[in-house]
């Protein structure tokens, strides 16, 4: 067999064989990729086509840009783009230092327990969404909260978390530090890990202190995985949708409401699923756009 | 990340990957036809009792009552429905908010009951209700079950140990000037609202003040009158009773339960499901709570309204659409069976005929040996208005719920913050304001 395929001018395969050197790659990826074309394809393209329509059920009618028309002239669609942007701009730059300020501690060669450690700090990501929801809840309560009696220790009065407009986005910003900033603290410790020792102790030769090392050696040497973890973090927060879900609902007067929220309430509450398609195709460009910028910045 | 993309993925994705994998063949043959039917608890526990006498009487009908959960649901109606009926049951328990929302957006998601002889039962219900149930092009597509009319439920010693009689009280700006001296002799509020809308829109109150006035956030003719005179009257009177400092701020888990128990809540303007829930909530504050009709918008108003119903439908691509029939009207158009379901689901009927039952005239201990029920039954005979909720209901609802948001925590002003919400809900509905 494989001596004559090796010669292809004189393939004469005796029978027809289904699998041949040639489509067997074809033939494995096919599982995946029709699993892909079921179930991510065809629903983006006819979100597309959806996009494009209104009415529900049987009762669709073509209204070509009508919807998107609408979601320029919606003051909701600007005021979660707003927000959305908001908590962007203020969270992640917050987690993604504290990220790795953990990650470093974490890599610490004096710290004890550190399998222990790590499971706790990755905890958080892993907790699903009603539990965190309700501890958050209790967490944030204004009268018997945790937080505002810890603050109260310091004199701080009651904090209202969840009713203030202006409290309840760093509310938000709280609990997603809170669930995320393990989820890249264990990216950035495998990016520690893989920095060659032998750059560290030629530096320490050299006479480089602690800060000095960080500076010149960890940063550019991590400088693929912090971009990996702003596009990430980027894409993930643009469509946040789980912590202002389980904790405001998007309120108070709409001060939390982000993109995917106002997509679900108009899909799944208000049956619009029309304008609920054109308000994902808008958020797919802004995320494309923002990743396509950050790539680009790396290139640099 | 995960949680977040996948998220997003279900919200995009969702009616159609769900299009293509639910459903159920339906099954053939002889035996017994099965009819599944979608409620919630306890309402469900009343229907599941009255489902096990109507197999006895009807041996070729099995009645499956499933417990599915409010407000879960609602998405599980809504995506069996854009799926195109697959996986959806046949007999469907659906509240007044959701119902023109499934007539109006999935035409022929739910089954004209004319066809089935529905519309004989018209005027067996309380007044205000038909209108509700039927669609713009006439027909029939539920059968009223539940009924809330709101009430008073007032704390009599709270009432007494401020020297208020609560007879007294006929209009809301009596309630609030009794609410002043409730707050300054007993340190009570006189309601309590979730003012931030943290964890859903707290209109109840609001909307009863509306529909008490015979108005609502549309009108018959599907117009907005979010900003009309009754609105406007409806929402200036939250905005005194806040500015008066007797508002309680229910936001956050149990935080209503907990100022109940304390004391700090003199009257819950709650409707008729609450003479079965407080008893519940509160056992030991037992003889405390009285009810009444509450007061009117304006003197000599009208002190009735219906705050909501909740109603059976059939899927309209059921297969077994005359056997689910007969169940619903076995269920819902006689006296003793609908009676049974109130006493072990709680669901205060709404077929007339049940309320002449001794259990609605009977005195009850923990109100003080008040017939707390025979105020609802007076409030019903007395005869509401219809409530137009329309196919846009649930947006109007966040709309009105942001405007009460920002008249409660920002002191907007009542008019302003509605003619701001009702022009959006136009905007966004397409729908014209009225007047």
């Amino acid at each position: 067999m494989t001596l004559t395929l090796s010669r292809p001018r004189r393939m004469t395969v005796p029978r027809r064989s289904f699998v041949t050197k040639r489509n067997i790659p074809y033939l494995l990826v096919l599982p995946a990729l029709l699993g892909f074309l079921v179930f991510k394809a065809y629903p983006i393209l006819a979100a597309m086509y959806i996009s494009l329509t209104t009415g529900a059920g049987g009762a669709r009618s073509f209204v070509g840009l009508d919807n998107y028309v609408r979601l320029v002239n919606d003051p909701l669609f600007w005021t979660s783009l707003w927000n959305t942007g908001l908590i962007l701009v203020v969270q992640v730059p917050i987690m993604l230092l504290f990220a790795l300020l953990l990650a470093l501690g974490l890599n610490s060669p004096l710290v004890r327990l550190r399998g222990l450690w790590r499971l706790g700090v990755f905890m958080p990501s892993l907790t699903g969404l009603v539990a965190y929801g309700v501890m958050f809840s209790v967490i944030l309560r204004k009268d018997a909260g945790l937080l505002n009696w810890l603050l109260s220790l310091f004199g701080v009065d009651p904090i209202d978390w969840l009713g203030s407009p202006f409290w309840a986005r760093i509310a938000i910003v709280i609990a997603l530090t809170w669930h995320y900033t393990g989820y890249n603290a264990v990216i950035y410790l495998a990016g520690l890990q893989s920095i060659p020792k032998d750059l560290y102790e030629a530096a320490m030769v050299d006479g480089a202190g602690s800060v000095r090392r960080f500076w010149s050696i960890t940063v550019p040497q991590l400088r693929p995985i912090l971009l990996l973890t702003v596009v990430l973090s980027t894409i993930g927060t643009l469509q946040l949708f789980d912590e202002p879900f389980v904790l405001t609902g998007g309120g108070p007067d709409n001060s939390t409401l982000t993109i995917s929220l106002y997509l679900y309430q108009n899909g799944f509450r208000y049956f619009d699923f029309g304008y609920a398609a054109a308000i994902a195709y808008a958020l797919t460009l802004i995320v494309a756009g923002f990743g396509i910028a950050q790539m680009r910045m790396q290139k640099r | 990340m995960i949680n977040r993309r996948g998220a997003l993925a279900l919200a995009l994705t969702a009616t159609l990957a769900l299009a293509a994998c639910g459903g159920e063949a339906p099954e053939k043959g002889g035996g017994p036809v099965k009819i599944t039917v979608w409620s919630w608890k306890p309402a469900s526990d009343g229907l599941a009792a009255v489902a096990k006498d109507f197999e006895r009487t009807h041996p070729g009908i099995k009645v499956d009552v499933q417990a599915v959960g409010n407000p879960a649901i609602w998405d599980k109606i809504t995506i069996a429905m854009a799926a195109g009926g697959k996986g959806l049951a046949d007999v469907l328990h659906i509240g007044v908010d959701y119902l023109p929302g499934y007539m109006d957006k999935f035409p022929g998601g739910l089954a004209d009951l004319r066809k089935l002889g529905g519309d004989t039962y018209k005027d067996a219900f309380a007044k205000g209700l038909w209108p509700t149930v039927t669609g713009k092009d006439g027909g029939v597509y539920a059968m009223p079950w539940e009924v809330n009319p709101v009430g008073f439920f007032y704390r009599a010693d709270l009432f007494e140990k401020a020297g208020i009689d609560p007879e007294k009280i006929r209009t809301w700006d009596d309630a609030i000037e009794a609410g002043k001296t409730l707050k300054e002799k007993t340190g009570a509020f006189l309601i309590g609202l979730n003012k931030p809308a943290a964890g859903g829109a707290d209109m109840d109150f609001f909307q009863s003040l509306l529909q008490q006035q015979g108005a609502f956030y549309f009108n018959q003719q599907g117009e907005v009158t979010l900003s009309s005179p009754p609105a406007v009257q409806a929402m200036t009177l939250v905005k005194k009773m806040n500015d008066a400092g007797i508002v309680a701020d229910t936001s956050g888990e149990n935080t209503t339960k907990q100022l109940i128990s304390g004391g700090k809540l003199a009257v819950l303007p709650w409707a008729a499901w609450a003479v079965s829930y407080i008893p519940e909530m509160r056992p030991e504050q037992k003889g405390l709570w009285r009810v009444m009709q509450p007061p009117a918008t304006t003197a000599g108003g009208k002190r009735t309204a219906i705050v909501n119903s909740t109603h059976l439908s059939i899927s309209g691509t059921s297969p077994h659409q005359s056997e689910a029939f007969k169940f619903v009207e076995y269920a819902l158009t006689k006296p003793e069976v609908v009676t049974k379901a109130f006493k072990e689901g709680g669901v205060f009927p709404a077929l007339t005929a049940a309320h002449s039952d001794p259990a609605f005239a009977a005195p009850q201990p923990y109100f003080g040996d008040q017939p707390a029920l025979k105020t609802f039954v007076d409030a019903l005979a007395e005869g509401a208005d219809a409530t137009y909720y329309s196919g846009d209901y649930a947006r109007a609802l966040k709309i009105a719920s942001d405007a009460q948001t920002k008249v409660l925590l920002k002191g907007a002003d009542p008019a302003a913050a509605l003619t701001e919400a009702a022009t959006l809900l136009s905007q966004q509905t397409n729908r014209r304001l009225a007047g």
